[in-house]
């Protein structure tokens, strides 16, 4: 599904450098992955590189589902990688990232809308899993987090992608929320065989949650600037 | 791209706005409407005053001044002219005048004899006399006589031979009589050939065809005519041809410098109009366009996360634009609305004379305004929304 080899990328110079090396990472159809790591070590920026928004240095191989990601980023294919993210991904942001001038129901069905998808019930079917159904009608500004989460969770699957990212999607809930909203979001996704990526602070969560945790150490450079590495998958 | 998912997802924002929304509006509104109301005016002032020129004949003659010596031909050829609406040959002056009678009423009056034929503008729509002896009446004369279309007239014509005044007279058929405001004095208006007649008789020649006995005739195609009736065809051909007979040294008289005068108040409400169009629609594109900076600015957050699910730039581009274009449309209809509204009150407050208008649009004019609204919308958001390609979806969502 995704493979990346010697990826790198760096931000900011001299003690603000931030450095993350991949050396590898294989992920099959279907498998469901946790990024854990104290924050600030680089979940995101992998998220970002994984969600094709961002730009990697280097890379000896980055491919999706066939799609040579590297080639596409020199090529600055933007309109491609576009199109890559909407047919393939679904991205969960840590506070929803839905749109407030859409309802709920705009909000869940925007993703199928932009790819040309016919409406054919799945929308209502996701939105009964994730217990949102009485809130289609409603602007996200009405819902609760938890809620919002749940919608979110919603529009990133809408579409049938492949790859589902989540970006701290519990972290702004209290523990019961969190939980719950991981549960549905990971039944939903394993009815799917959505390959899962879900970054995380929270490795109990995770663990809990049956992911395989995939770590990222951070380590203090010389320079003062920090290299963060992903640990290698078994 | 899906232009209609993307238009849709524009309104729906722009209606979840309806603040800012409306503030964008009537910043346009309050540039429209002022420049609507200011081009009606010019448009509606200038328009009337050159229909009133255009609806008066009088303002296109052309009248020779002093005496000239034309042949038919040479009339003939002016007639032809494609700036010429109309032009006859005039007899001699002095042997332009008939005394009319009524025999009936016993009224009489003397009139002045013009030489008419189709298309004399001084006739407008009504029919030329044909026959040698049909005439159309001034409203004045005929007010005089107590004639109506249809009447016949007994017409007297005197010269002096010898030291003698001889009479000759001659039934005329009064074929329609004109509208005072065709023309105020008393005259009739006869084909030229009745003219021609009565200039020979007072020349001492005969008219075989009223059967006046006299001299020989002379040749017709020698006669010659100290005037004639000249109409140029529209306003603008009168300079013109002002200029052509001062070339060839023949003094005349126009109303050049009237219809000059409406011209350059045209040409200078034109100047005015376009200068304070052109600073309007300057400072509309620079809000327009900051607008659309600020825009995108404020939507950093949703325009993150359209990109991360997957829309282009020139879709995000798109999604700008058409929210100018949603506020130049609907200010477009507002300030159409307004304007409506002060042409109408303007119409009121200054209408002379019905048909005449003090502002006035056509509805091209509505189009062209439209168009040029939408354009200008289009052209500063694109300007002002290039930004939108350099949002970040991976910085933009982390603020969430």
């Amino acid at each position: 599904m995704i493979s990346l080899s010697g990826v790198h990328k760096t931000r900011g110079q001299g003690a603000q450098r931030y450095s993350l090396r991949i050396g590898q990472l294989q992920l099959q159809p279907g498998a469901r992955v946790a990024l854990v790591g104290p924050s600030g070590c680089g979940k995101s920026t992998l998220l970002d590189l994984l969600a094709l928004v961002l730009a990697p240095d280097g890379a000896e191989g980055f491919a999706l589902g066939g799609e040579d990601i590297a080639a596409l980023w020199r090529r600055r294919a933007l309109d491609r990688l576009a199109a890559l993210r909407s047919r393939h991904l679904g991205y969960v942001l840590q506070a929803g990232g839905l749109l407030g001038f859409l309802d709920v129901r705009g909000n869940i069905r925007l993703p199928r809308q932009l790819l040309g998808l016919a409406d054919d019930g799945s929308v209502e079917r996701l939105a009964e899993a994730l217990d949102v159904l009485d809130q289609l009608a409603k602007k996200p500004a009405a819902l609760s987090l938890g809620q919002r989460q749940r919608v979110s969770c919603a529009r990133a699957l809408a579409h049938a992608p492949a790859l589902l990212l989540a970006d701290e999607p519990t972290a702004a809930l209290d523990p019961v929320n969190a939980e719950r909203v991981m549960q549905l979001l990971l039944r939903e996704a394993e009815q799917r065989q959505v390959t899962c990526v879900v970054a995380t602070h929270d490795e109990t969560l995770a663990r809990n949650a049956g992911l395989k945790v995939l770590r990222i150490a951070c380590r203090r450079d010389a320079d003062g600037g920090v290299t963060a590495t992903l640990e290698q998958a078994a | 791209m899906r232009p209609l998912l993307i238009a849709s997802l524009a309104w729906q924002d722009y209606r979840a706005e309806a603040r800012l929304s409306a503030c964008g509006v009537l910043a346009l509104v309050a540039v429209i409407a002022p420049l609507l109301v200011l081009f009606g005016l010019k448009f509606g002032l200038v328009g009337s005053l050159t229909e009133r020129l255009q609806r008066d004949p009088g303002v296109r003659e052309i009248i020779p001044l002093g005496g000239g010596r034309f042949n038919a031909e040479f009339i003939h050829s002016l007639a032809q002219r494609a700036d010429v609406a109309f032009a006859i040959p005039r007899t001699r002056q002095i042997a332009a005048t008939a005394e009319l009678l009524m025999p009936l009423q016993g009224r009489g009056v003397t009139v002045e004899m013009l030489p008419t034929a189709g298309g004399d503008p001084l006739l407008g729509r009504v029919a030329p006399p044909q026959g040698l002896q049909d005439v159309v009446l001034s409203f004045t004369a005929a007010e005089k006589l107590g004639a109506r279309a249809g009447d016949q007239l007994q017409a007297s014509f005197s010269r002096q031979q010898a030291g003698q005044v001889q009479w000759r007279q001659t039934p005329l058929q009064v074929t329609a009589v004109l509208p005072l405001a065709a023309f105020e004095r008393d005259a009739l208006f006869a084909p030229l050939a009745l003219l021609e007649a009565v200039e020979d008789y007072r020349d001492g020649r005969g008219v075989a065809a009223l059967g006046w006995a006299g001299d020989e005739p002379g040749n017709a195609a020698q006669r010659v005519y100290p005037a004639f009736r000249l109409y140029a065809r529209g306003l603008d051909d009168v300079e013109p041809l002002r200029e052509l007979f001062a070339e060839r040294k023949l003094l005349v008289s126009t109303q050049a410098a009237q219809i000059a005068q409406v011209q350059s108040l045209s040409r200078n409400l034109d100047l005015v109009f376009w200068i304070i169009a052109s600073l309007a629609v300057a400072g509309a594109v620079a809000a327009i366009g900051a607008g659309a900076v600020a825009a995108v600015e404020r939507k950093q957050r949703e325009l993150a996360v359209l990109r991360l699910l997957g829309f282009g730039s020139a879709a995000l581009l798109l999604f700008v634009m058409l929210q100018a274009l949603y506020s130049g449309v609907i200010a477009a209809a507002v300030a159409g609305l307004l304007y409506v509204l002060a042409e109408h009150g303007l119409n009121r407050l200054f209408m002379q004379v019905p048909g005449e208008y003090a502002s006035r649009l056509l509805p091209l004019h509505y189009l062209v305004a439209l168009a040029a609204v939408l354009l200008a919308s289009s052209t500063a958001a694109a300007l002002g929304g290039w930004r939108v390609s350099r949002i970040d979806a991976a910085q933009g969502i982390r603020d969430v």
